[in-house]
């Protein structure tokens, strides 16, 4: 790593004014990894040299919210990361990463990234002012003591933590929270609940097949996801099964990319996926033509659910609801049901309706009763969590002795909650819903929430209504967030604390949706004064026990790397089918799995170890026993509005860099031809979006991509751009999500709004 | 036995479009603001009736008879005989711009803090090294590949694909597959 | 258009009227003689000065401006480098004619040396603007426009320098080479609307363009009607006319669709 060579500095510094040679003179000094602001550009455009061989080569991994979660090998030369690529060894990564990846030697030395702790003198003023960390967490340390003196308790301290950093060790900021005692805890996920408590109460788990597997499917349906975008290392493996003869059929309410590589699209209802899956599955019933094996000896509830859909379902119906031919229905259901294996990709986009668990539910059904649950190449793909069996060293403190917290509230805090560490106790922290963080916090009392850290998550880019949040963050005393950049979160924050990249600390990776191990090692010096979230948990542990010794758990002294490898257990290494960890420092590792198909022994993991077309479980949670059909959210507006996923950024990540911009300048709303003819709005016309929630002004762009009935935003945040979707979407919930995540789901495309010229 | 001339085999019909071969080649040479030696062009509706669903992924085209090299008043850029990679010598290039006017493609760019053209040689140095050009090794989609178009037999490849501008007298060593498109069913 | 065009626009335009005005002064009697001595050599100064301006022009345009000698390397097979030969010599010619006229009072031979070699560089000035990259200009387009420029501003200019026995035929020069341009600068948008993406946008630009047709009007309606009605060229002829070249050149530079920008869509 990088070494200060003062003869080499003095050297490069007195050249002849040449800025290559007195950026390759820093170079060699090492000196470009601590040289503030401005000078730090990316290295010179030397055309001339650009592949020297010689590089120190280090493993990482894209910790971020992705099906992907490329392995990485990282190119550095003195202390400088120079490029970087997909790993090889990896049959899912396979040597590419993607747009948002490839940027990342810009996001390390972007000028933009939070260099120092930060105060903001009067929050929203824009006035930064630099600190020192012992000022900042001195701060921060003296509030925290202050809440609990006012409230005897840490209640009021609340954690907003997600998916902006999945490495294993980021689990330490919740074990920070802990190790400080009983805390507000912002529970449930936006991404996928409802989908995972309907495969939780079909099948007894969230467990996909392996995606590689796909190459052997014989009819793929792309059901409300949207890979070509979202998860493009998997296209690979689609295409491969195109090539061998299968059929590709996307359905979706949009024309999407993966729409364009599929053999057909079927632009359905927005929310009518759940009337569609029935429709076939009435069709299938019909026609004899499913799994009776399946149905009778691994499956409960099928009788009920046959009778069901001869009562209530007809294709007829089915055609109706969705906007799909009823001929196309009977066609495809026949030729899905005939193709072995058959499998379908159901998206995370699908569920986020009110009636999102239902509608995977169905779908669940439609794949179960085809009798290809359990098949290599079939499956009703999803996600899984089957590789992530770590310690959770990091997330599992001790609250200090004598805490006080909530009384009475048990349940999991997130679907990567594993259970760990709930001893039973007599007080809990307080849990409360993350899909709904605006109203929780104006709601809050007894105690009120004083004080948020937000780490991970991008609070105001990412949940909803943000007329709501506005309001709801003048209620809070302090704000804390952990972050990169000056996005829109720490905008309305009093202080921001520097993180480090994945390329400047030590962690470990798997996905959710492959089954690649990688190991994630620090390959740079961290820039400026960045720490890992680990790190800062630490040095707040210090400064809290030098005001208040015993106040705070987590340890004080810590090896980033130890902690990395004391998330390793037997398990782990049994899976993976490696000795130690020390084996992926030669690059990522397949899980060893009995068989690329999840649920191939078809022993479910239900109450009755069976496929439960039936859920006695799901009823009594407030649902219905059969994947019934549930209706969609009553329009409030003219136009449905959705704003799903861009290909150009991870959420409010990637847009923001220069380098980003080049390739994607600035956010659009999409309307279709007919729908801008009415409104009399041209392409490139300025036009204002609104809802019940709030409005934006907007550039427009005219596609028949879009349905006439719908427009079409892309959730992002670009730089010093106020564009926010969230502007225009409610927090209203999804059915499912609370069993296995703590808290409901969120109806995110269920919005409407209308557009006219600005 | 013909000599071997490198290029691009842009299969469209892979492509998704994702820009990672773009930014690779950002990741590898970290070029100046708005300079991009690869550029990922959508194609139009009049060609392909979906927007911005179909694309070319071009850099340069490594032509077999290249205008860059034969406008330039510096001799500032050669092809190599082993494999016909045209390679732009940038400390020799005094920035008159007129490989930038000449080629078509719009290949070589202005680097306005170097002052200089730039553009993309085909990773020459990584070749030398035995690895793939930045942009072929991090596609994701394996939608771009490098072929010698001198022994390129893929029955479905053309030199010309629609929305490709056609200048036969450069002969460009590029090759496309061309994208398909999917039945579709509307509401 | 790019700040970095213009110095083209300056570079060919000074060298255009530069032999331009070599070429009208290579018409006249080369021996200066009574009150034509000061007026003949100071027509050749003049064109020296406006080569050397655009030289000096030329030079903004590269961004290594040092690199400049090296630009006769490749001889061969680009037109840039012949181009920088060619007005070298003519340069050299032109120092040369200017010396030869101040010594002896005659520069006839090298004069129309001077001129030839001067029109043989506009002749390869205009392949070096005719590049793949633009279609519209990729023909002999440039260089006929670039020959009309230099006889137009170099007829126009002339009279500034010319004595009444002269006026006539650089009237009768200017009139002719006025009726040229005007057809061709009209003809040209419109057999570039039947070309490929690349020339149609082209020829949409300039025919849309109000500058387009104001320099129709400036340089060559008016001018043409003013010459037919007082049959010699008005001492606010050549303004208009320049100012219409500078114009049209911008326009050139600033408004021919490169192919690149086409790149994607039907061609």
């Amino acid at each position: 790593m990088a070494t200060y060579n003062k003869d080499k500095v003095e050297k490069a510094l007195s050249c002849p004014l040449n800025r290559r040679k007195f950026l390759k003179g820093l170079l060699a000094a090492g000196v470009l990894a601590g040289v503030p602001g401005g000078l730090l550009r990316a290295v010179a455009s030397e055309a001339g040299i650009v592949y020297e061989g010689d590089y120190q080569v280090f493993r990482n991994a894209c910790p971020r919210n992705c099906y992907d979660t490329c392995s990485i090998k990282t190119f550095v030369k003195d202390g400088v990361v120079q490029f970087i690529e997909g790993a090889p060894e990896s049959s899912f990564t396979d040597g590419a990463l993607c747009v948002k990846g490839f940027s990342y030697p810009r996001r390390i030395y972007s000028p933009d990234r939070v260099k120092y702790p930060m105060l903001q003198v009067g929050r929203g003023s824009g006035k930064w002012r630099r600190i020192s960390w012992d000022d900042a967490l001195n701060r921060i340390a003296q509030k925290i003591l202050e809440i609990k003196k006012k409230d005897d308790s840490l209640l009021g301290l609340g954690l907003t933590k997600y998916s902006g950093n999945f490495g294993i060790t980021n689990y330490g900021v919740e074990g920070m929270m802990s190790s400080l005692g009983y805390t507000t805890r912002f529970v449930g996920t936006p991404c996928w609940p409802a989908g995972i408590d309907a495969q939780n109460y079909d099948m007894g788990n969230m467990w996909c097949n392996d995606p590689e597997d796909m190459v052997d499917a014989r009819y793929i349906i792309l059901w409300g996801a949207n890979p070509a975008w979202c998860s493009v290392h998997s296209m690979k493996f689609i295409t491969a099964a195109q090539e061998r003869g299968a059929k590709v059929l996307c359905i979706d309410p949009v024309f999407t990319q993966t729409a364009a590589k599929s053999d057909e699209y079927w632009q359905v209802k927005t929310g009518e996926d759940g009337a569609l899956a029935l429709g076939m599955c009435r069709h299938l019933l019909d026609r004899g033509m499913y799994d009776k094996q399946f149905v009778s000896e691994h499956a409960t509830g099928w009788e009920d659910f046959a009778a069901y859909l001869k009562s209530n379902i007809t294709v007829e119906w089915a055609a109706k609801k969705s906007g799909i031919p009823a001929a196309e229905i009977v066609r495809t259901a026949e030729e899905f049901a005939q193709a072995k294996p058959a499998t379908i990709w159901i998206g995370y986009g699908l569920q986020r309706h009110v009636n999102g668990g239902a509608t995977v539910r169905a779908i669940d059904a439609l794949v179960a009763m085809s009798g290809n649950i359990g098949k290599v190449g079939g499956g009703a793909r999803y996600g899984h969590l089957f590789t992530w069996g770590f310690n959770y060293h990091a997330l599992v403190q001790k609250q200090p002795e004598g805490s006080k917290g909530y009384l009475g509230q048990t349940g999991p805090k997130g679907e990567f909650d594993t259970g760990q560490g709930a001893k039973p106790a007599k007080y809990s922290d307080r849990a409360v819903n993350i899909n709904q963080t605006a109203r929780m916090i104006l709601e809050a009392k007894e105690p009120p929430l004083r004080m948020l850290w937000a780490s991970c998550k991008n609070v105001f880019s990412q949940d909803f209504d943000l007329n709501m949040m506005k309001k709801a963050f003048e209620k809070l005393e302090m704000v804390v967030v952990v972050d990169q950049f000056f996005n829109q979160t720490v905008e309305h924050a009093d202080i921001v604390l520097p993180v480090t990249t994945l390329f400047e600390e030590w962690t470990e990776n798997v996905s959710y949706w492959h089954y690649w191990l990688s190991i994630n090692e620090q390959a740079i010096k961290p820039m400026f004064e960045s720490k890992s979230n680990i790190e800062i948990a630490s040095m707040l542990s210090a400064k809290m026990n030098s005001l208040s010794p015993g106040s705070c758990t987590f340890p004080t002294k810590i090896d980033t790397k130890k902690w990395m490898e004391k998330e390793f257990n037997a398990g782990i290494y049994k899976l993976f089918g490696i000795s130690s960890w020390q084996d992926l420092k030669k690059g990522p590792v397949k899980a060893k799995l009995a068989s690329s198909a999840s649920w191939s022994g078809l022993k479910f993991a239900t109450p009755s170890k069976k496929y439960e077309f039936k859920s006695e479980l799901c009823a009594t949670h407030g649902h219905k026993a059969l994947p019934e059909y549930m209706d969609g959210r009553k329009p409030y507006g003219p136009y449905r509005l959705l704003t799903p996923h861009s290909k150009f950024n991870i959420h409010s990540q990637f847009q923001n860099l220069d380098w980003m911009e080049e390739f994607n300048s600035e956010p659009y709303v999409y309307l279709n031809p007919a729908l801008a003819k009415e409104k009399g709005i041209s392409d490139g016309d300025m036009v204002k979006v609104s809802s019940k929630v709030g409005q934006m002004t907007i550039k427009a762009m005219i596609t028949d991509n879009v349905p006439p009935d719908t427009l079409l935003m892309y959730e992002a945040w670009f730089n010093k751009n106020p564009y926010n979707v969230q502007a225009l979407v409610d927090d209203t919930p999804a059915d499912m999500g609370k069993y296995k995540t703590g808290a409901p789901g969120v109806a995110i495309h269920d919005q409407f709004a209308d557009i006219a010229r600005a | 036995m013909s000599k071997k001339q490198l290029g691009f085999f842009v299969d469209v019909k892979r492509c998704i479009g994702c820009f990672s071969c773009a930014m690779a080649c950002k990741n590898q040479y970290h070029q100046e603001k708005e300079v991009v030696w690869r550029q990922v062009y959508p194609v139009s509706e009049e060609i392909y009736p979906h927007r911005q669903s179909a694309w070319l992924s071009l850099a340069c085209n490594h032509c077999q008879n290249p205008t860059c090299l034969k406008v330039c008043p510096v001799k500032a850029y050669f092809k190599r005989d082993k494999d016909g990679v045209v390679v732009h010598e940038q400390d020799k290039c005094i920035g008159c711009g007129n490989c930038i006017r000449s080629c078509p493609y719009g290949a070589p760019r202005y680097n306005p803090v170097a002052k200089k053209a730039e553009k993309c040689s085909l990773c020459w140095q990584r070749l030398d090294a035995g690895l793939k050009p930045a942009c072929v090794q991090g596609c994701p989609a394996k939608a771009l590949q490098l072929v010698d178009v001198n022994q390129f037999a893929d029955p479905e490849a053309v030199q010309y694909i629609a929305g490709f501008p056609k200048f036969a007298a450069l002969n460009p060593s590029v090759r496309f597959r061309a994208p398909s498109q999917p039945r579709v069913i509307r509401r | 258009m790019v700040i970095k065009d213009f110095s083209l626009v300056l570079f060919t335009m000074l060298g255009q009227m530069a032999v331009g005005l070599a070429i009208m002064a290579a018409l006249r009697p080369q021996t200066a003689e009574g009150p034509s001595e000061g007026k003949l050599k100071t027509h050749w100064l003049v064109a020296g000065c406006l080569l050397v301006a655009g030289l000096i022009a030329s030079f903004f345009h590269l961004g290594h401006p040092g690199g400049s000698v090296l630009t006769l390397t490749h001889l061969s097979n680009s037109w840039l480098s012949r181009e920088v030969l060619a007005f070298g010599v003519f340069g050299a010619l032109l120092a040369a004619t200017w010396l030869t006229l101040l010594k002896s009072g005659t520069g006839s031979l090298l004069g129309r040396i001077a001129a030839a070699v001067g029109i043989i560089a506009v002749l390869v000035s205009g392949m070096v603007y005719a590049p793949p990259g633009f279609p519209a200009l990729n023909n002999i387009s440039p260089l006929v426009l670039f020959l009309l420029t230099a006889f137009i501003l170099g007829s126009a200019l002339a009279s500034y320098f010319a004595d009444d026995k002269l006026q006539p035929t650089l009237t009768m020069v200017l009139a002719v080479s006025l009726i040229v341009g005007l057809v061709i600068n009209l003809l040209l948008p419109s057999m570039w609307l039947a070309g490929n993406k690349a020339a149609q946008m082209t020829g949409q630009n300039f025919l849309s363009s109000g500058w387009f047709w104001a320099r129709i009007v400036l340089e060559f309606v008016i001018p043409l009607v003013a010459l037919a009605a007082m049959k010699k060229i008005a001492v606010w002829v050549p303004v208009l006319v320049v100012f219409g070249e500078l114009v049209g050149r911008i326009m050139f530079f600033g408004s021919v669709v490169h192919s690149a920008a086409t790149i994607g869509g039907l061609q």
